[in-house]
């Protein structure tokens, strides 16, 4: 799966750099090898059905988060709505079933509203795009308020909603939620579907081709006749219904609504797009580098984890590790060469 | 006289229109709803509340304005782990002596600047990622010094934290980094920082040294992350190991609101400060009205929206004056 995605952005980036494309993939593909090697050679049960399902099931729901910020990232813009709308989304479903709308139809609720906020993110954010990443706050603080301010009237529970979560939910993305029969949860292949998808999209199709085109050079891409605003627009709307899905989605997961849910991806996100080896700003990059960097960050967190550490030490080491990673493969020119 | 500088500036440099415009809006709409701000007790307690805002936004101002999109996301974990080891490691260990706490304090800050600012230079690593991972560290550093909030600030500083009189030492801090400011706007160092934001590659065509500016704009946010760690002790009087990126998020949305641009060269320290307060005001008038239950959801809405309605505001009058 991810050696489709890999080749197909290859293809894509070809023109921009091929050899530094090609160094940053098997880097990152050497960096998984090594954890892999590691934790079977450090914590007993690392190579098991067991933690492989586990890793690849937390893989997926960032996976699916770091979806908007790849693409974001891919122009140069940071999407900071992405926790927002991801805790927004995880109230709201259950608090829309228990008011009386049957399940499809409020997931289809939530996904509009998810867009329609992206939508307004990307059009407002236009036009200053040095500071999109405040206004992507901005919205995020704005709709998760007006979503805590819904679910709780008439509640003296802020924040948390109880609502019986149906089992068809619970299955696709609990950990032990079955796929036809087959012991992983279904989130999983629609994780790995998603990315293929978006590898063939966006090598295939002038929306593709266009979003490179705008992270490379914005004025040869207005020459082409690419009109920025409505890949602007578009991408942010993707970020947003990739976040109210992971937001749905984590509810399976949890089996109950809480709005702090998505806090974490705020940071792993970005983390994630950058240890893939995707630019922050712009051009060079794509999905395939985000699942190689999703599945590292998840590995070396399970890593640290088998190795005993708490949370704030798992914090610090995978901080630490970050500009040693970084640094193999994205260094920037010095001044004196990029003038 | 200051406020005449002030004055002058605001009507000079068209991103301050905004931020001073709100401001004065805020103001009378505070005037209306509670008076109680304008009192000794108000204003003391306002200082008080709204000074490590102020100091972390002015702690991130020179950082931003260097340019390369240089958000200093570690600023909030930065304040947070000066306040854990001064709590746990200094007073913890009986050391309580004035001088002492904050030479530590502005060191420790300035001293974790100047790493980051050598690691963006010589590792040549984007900005935003150095300070990202400094986030994570710090975040998780934090947590391991001091599980929970918890401890107690040296004797002397506990009466800072009463809040009943306007000229407080925690108004000291505030005007001291004010005045190292104001020293910093008259030197060499300024007028390089401004053009190194501006456009790096000119700036160092014609001569500037930008790594040298680049390393002084971050040692100085680190004095002022120390101090702004200061007033933060002084307001709880205690350590709190969990407040980072709350801080790190409120610093960067007063930073916007004040007009900055996060792409560098445009800001400066009257237009931070007026951000922070702006904030300040906009939570104190909001926890005048009752919401009940839902208060702290509509406080956040209303954050929300009006960033989002002060940066569209900013976008009119910036592109009036490129049509001008």
């Amino acid at each position: 799966m991810i050696s489709t995605v890999l080749n197909t952005e290859i293809g894509a980036t070809r023109g921009a750099s091929p050899l530094r494309k090609h160094k940053s993939i098997s880097i990152g593909f050497c960096l998984l090898a090594c954890l892999l090697i590691l934790g079977a050679l450090l914590v007993p049960g690392f190579v098991s059905p067991q933690n492989a399902r586990s890793i690849l099931l937390l893989a997926a729901f960032l996976g699916l988060a770091s979806v908007g910020q790849t693409l974001c990232a891919l122009v140069g813009a940071l999407d900071l709505s992405i926790p927002y709308i991801i805790g927004g989304a995880n109230i709201l479903l259950p608090s829309l079933m228990v008011a009386g709308l049957p399940a499809p139809v409020a997931m289809i609720v939530v996904l509009l509203l998810g867009i329609l906020v992206g939508a307004c993110n990307g059009a407002l954010s236009f036009r200053l795009q040095g500071q999109a990443l405040i206004m992507s706050l901005g919205l995020g603080f704005a709709a998760v308020g007006a979503v805590q301010i819904y679910t709780s009237l008439g509640s003296q529970f802020g924040g948390t909603v109880f609502a019986p979560v149906p089992g068809w939910l619970r299955n696709l993305s609990a950990f032990n939620g079955k796929f036809f029969g087959l012991p992983f949860p279904p989130v999983i292949v629609i994780w790995a579907f998603i990315a293929v998808a978006l590898g063939w999209i966006m090598h295939n199709t002038w929306f593709g081709r266009s979003l490179y085109a705008v992270g490379g050079s914005r004025t040869a891409a207005a020459r082409l006749g690419i009109s920025e605003f409505k890949i602007w627009t578009v991408i942010h709307s993707v970020s947003g219904a990739m976040s109210a899905t992971t937001g749905m989605l984590l509810l399976g997961f949890s089996g109950g609504g809480f709005v702090g849910v998505g806090d974490p991806y705020l940071f792993t996100t970005v983390a994630a797009v950058v240890i893939g080896g995707t630019s922050l700003l712009g051009g060079a990059g794509g999905y395939g580098a985000t699942v190689l960097g999703v599945l590292v960050l998840t590995v070396l967190t399970s890593l640290l984890v088998g190795l005993g550490l708490n949370f704030p030490a798992q914090q610090a080491v995978v901080g630490l590790l970050i500009v040693p990673m970084v640094a193999i493969y994205a260094r920037s020119p010095h001044i004196r060469n990029q003038i | 006289m200051m406020s005449a500088t002030a004055f002058r500036q605001v009507t000079q440099d068209r991103s301050l229109f905004v931020p001073a415009g709100l401001f004065l809006v805020l103001l009378c709409a505070v005037a209306f709803r509670g008076q109680g701000l304008f009192t000794n007790n108000g204003l003391a307690g306002a200082i008080l509340v709204a000074t490590p805002l102020i100091l972390t936004t002015l702690a991130i101002t020179p950082i931003v304005m260097a340019g390369r999109g240089a958000v200093d996301l570690s600023v909030g974990p930065l304040m947070g782990f000066v306040n854990v080891t001064l709590i746990t490691w200094l007073v913890g260990n009986g050391i309580t002596h004035p001088v002492a706490i904050i030479a530590w304090a502005v060191g420790l800050g300035a001293a974790f600047q100047l790493v980051q600012a050598l690691v963006i230079i010589y590792v040549r690593v984007a900005p935003i990622i150095v300070t990202l991972s400094g986030f994570l560290v710090l975040s998780g550093v934090n947590l391991m010094v001091m599980s929970r909030p918890g401890g107690v600030a040296p004797d002397w500083m506990l009466s800072w934290g009463a809040g009943t009189s306007v000229f407080s030492p925690v108004l000291l801090l505030l005007l001291g980094a004010f005045a190292i400011w104001g020293v910093l706007r008259g030197t060499m160092f300024y007028r390089n920082l401004r053009m190194t934001g501006a456009d790096e590659r000119m700036a160092y065509t014609s001569g500037v040294q930008v790594d040298v500016v680049r390393i002084i704009a971050h040692m100085v946010g680190g004095v002022f992350a120390g101090l702004a760690a200061l007033s933060y002790t002084a307001l709880i009087s205690s350590g709190d190991p969990t407040q980072g990126s709350t801080y790190t998020l409120q610093a960067v949305t007063a930073l916007v609101l004040g007009g900055a641009s996060l792409s560098g060269g445009r800001g400066g320290a009257l237009g931070s400060t007026l951000g922070a307060i702006n904030m300040f005001l906009i939570s104190y008038l909001l926890s005048t009205f009752n919401f009940g239950t839902v208060s702290g959801f509509v406080t956040q809405m209303a954050f929300g929206l009006i960033l989002v309605g002060s940066l569209l505001v900013n976008v009119f009058v910036i592109s009036r004056r490129t049509v001008a």
